[in-house]
């Protein structure tokens, strides 16, 4: 596909531009680090772009690109010295982002970044904002993790509706789609767990256990996915009415059928009990479990069961 | 090889035509162009598709290639690109500014392209960042509803089967999704919208058609609770949670919510309530651990939920 690549030297070039311009030179090699591509493209996409130029094509009119011994001086013309304006999804990703940064508790309201987004919104006018949870105990799960320590931990756990007392080796905490997880090793289940920071009931730091498990490697630039289908997790298969709609919004779907009069079919992976007693207690009386057979009462008993409670 | 000459050529012919478009000062047409940028073909036809070749890439990549009348040349038309279009206004970053942008970018996982894309015009970026700390849901919605709001241009789109019209105010992330917060100019009303639940959305009305209220709170308005967003008045509702969630309740809806504490660690706690149906999805939530003393309409609507669902299941029981 040249034409998508064309496309990518050509942003990566027009980016790379003003960014010499303002500073005049700078070496191959940081400009091959900071705009993603290899050194020797860098030469060859400014040895390029020194051909272009305005007619008549006088020496003053090209631009002076001087690559030599892994360093380039830069004097560019006034057309191609200026950063390019933000596309509507580049602006908001920008703003949003630098957003949920200043909404981590601690983050410095004063600070660099919160100057530098006061200047962006007046200039893009934008009104985005984002709240994180702030559970009671994330700073002192943060902490742990930064420093690599192991904690105790009282957990309730939503999927088998109770609570249990853990130790985990914390290595990292983070947000996703609205909650804080700690990502780390659970000793009670001798594998990696993520943990719903806000149902974090105690916490204190402890000594490493005998087997400590540290945080493997320099930990992954992504943010990992919080639902990972796990040996306990089974396929159930629900059908539900337009009111239940949102099931295939809210939660990953192995496989999603509509049926006639806006009904849905889905099937989805399911940790625990307790968590699709929730689910099917929330869609009600028009959603059923449809598979597997002996889960197809769930719902119904659940029902029963907190309905004893109001008589 | 004459694959490699052949795109070489290219970029250097786009990066010129971006130049000369850039630099003149009244739309040229297509014959000046030609004898200005290096690399178009012999011949009107030939010539005439590879410029357009060029302006469809020039637009993918956000550059926009303005076509416009020539003065004294009915039915002819020439192109250029306005400054205003394509240059970042000043924003006046100081070096750490700029850092701490680009930061916030690699921190938090978004829409990937247009992370990078930002990134790449704000200077790039050293490769060496730290470990992602936040991630947000990525929607297509989202740039055509921001765009709405820097613009103050009105917005529609459909959600839940009508088609709306917009003064778009805010939009904001709550819980985990993200709101639209607007003026719905038929029923002349503030609502909040789910933004993942739009569809079919774009700008109705250019840039200035909408207004919104100088000073305005998004966050105040959906700190409250999916339970407070909508038109029903159903009153202030009692429930009284057990030990096991009573803090993660409390947690959640502040303390203020409290109104007894009991010996054996559970507590009461109360709500008001504009949304019936978001009501009984929180409480439903909280399964064996919570129950609805009153009022009665909202006790009732819990009992009757689940007395129907023991009843057994019937297709549009909800719908």
């Amino acid at each position: 596909m040249p034409r998508v690549e064309v496309g990518e030297r050509l942003r990566r070039l027009l980016a790379m531009l003003p960014w010499l311009a303002a500073r005049g030179g700078a070496s191959t090699a940081e400009l091959a680090q900071r705009f993603g591509i290899s050194e020797p493209e860098v030469v060859s996409m400014l040895e390029l772009a020194a051909c272009c130029g305005l007619p008549p094509y006088t020496p003053d009119q090209l631009m002076e690109l001087i690559v030599s011994d892994g360093w380039v001086e830069a004097r560019l013309g006034p057309h191609l010295s200026r950063p390019r304006r933000l596309t509507p999804a580049e602006g908001f990703t920008l703003a949003a982002s630098a957003r949920a940064i200043l909404a981590v508790p601690g983050a410095d309201p004063g600070g660099a970044l919160a100057r530098a987004l006061a200047k962006l919104d007046g200039v893009l006018g934008t009104r985005v904002d984002v709240g994180l949870d702030e559970p009671p105990l994330l700073e002192l799960v943060r902490q742990a993790a930064g420093r690599g320590q192991s904690l105790r931990i009282e957990y309730y756990s939503a999927s088998r509706d109770e609570v249990s007392t853990r130790q985990v080796d914390a290595w990292n905490v983070f947000a996703r789609d609205g909650h804080w997880y700690l990502d780390g090793w659970c000793h009670l289940a001798g594998g990696r767990r993520l943990f719903r920071v806000d149902r974090v009931r105690e916490a204190r730091v402890v000594d490493q256990a005998e087997d400590p498990h540290p945080a493997p490697g320099p930990s992954s630039r992504d943010v990992p996915e919080t639902f990972v289908p796990g040996p306990e997790t089974r396929l159930v298969t629900i059908e539900t009415g337009p009111g239940g709609r949102w099931v295939a919004e809210s939660y990953p779907t192995e496989e999603v059928e509509e049926l006639p009069g806006g009904r849905l079919r889905v099937t989805l992976g399911v940790g625990g009990r307790a968590w699709l007693e929730r689910l099917l207690l929330r869609l009600g009386p028009d959603a059923r479990v449809l598979d597997p057979a002996e889960l197809r009462d769930v719902g119904k008993e659940a029902a029963a069961r907190l309905l004893a409670r109001y008589r | 090889m004459v694959g490699e000459v052949e795109r070489v050529d290219r970029l250097e012919r786009l990066t010129d035509l971006v130049l000369v478009l850039l630099d003149t000062r009244r739309p040229l047409t297509l014959a000046e162009i030609a004898g200005s940028v290096v690399g178009y073909p012999e011949g009107e036809q030939a010539c005439r598709q590879a410029f357009e070749r060029d302006k469809r890439l020039l637009r993918e990549e956000g550059i926009v290639v303005s076509v416009e009348p020539l003065p004294g040349q009915p039915g002819q038309v020439g192109y250029c690109i306005r400054p205003d279009d394509y240059y970042l206004p000043d924003l006046g970053l100081t070096e750490d500014e700029q850092a701490a942008l680009n930061l916030a970018l690699a921190g938090v996982h978004l829409d990937q392209g247009a992370g990078q894309g930002a990134l790449l015009k704000l200077g790039g970026m050293e490769r060496d960042g730290p470990a992602a700390l936040a991630a947000l849901p990525s929607l297509p919605q989202l740039p055509t509803v921001h765009q709405a709001i820097r613009d103050h241009a009105v917005l529609a789109f459909d959600y839940r089967g009508r088609r709306r019209v917009i003064d778009p105010w805010a939009v904001a992330f709550r819980r985990g999704w993200w709101y639209l917060v607007g003026h719905d100019r038929e029923v002349a009303e503030r609502r909040t919208y789910r933004v993942d639940r739009m569809s079919t959305v774009e700008l109705a009305g250019p840039p200035g058609s909408a207004t919104s209220p100088e000073a305005f709170d998004p966050g105040a308005l959906l700190d409250e609770g999916p339970w407070r967003m909508g038109q029903e008045e159903a009153g202030v509702a009692r429930v009284l949670v057990d030990a096991v969630l009573a803090s993660d309740v409390e947690g959640y809806l502040g303390s203020e919510a409290v109104v007894e504490r009991h010996p054996d660690g559970s507590v009461v706690v109360e709500m008001e309530v504009a949304n019936v149906g978001a009501f009984r999805s929180f409480v439903l939530g909280l399964l064996d651990h919570a129950t609805v003393l009153g009022p009665e309409p909202l006790r009732a609507a819990v009992v009757d939920w689940l007395a129907a669902m023991v009843g057994g299941w019937r297709a549009g029981a909800t719908g």
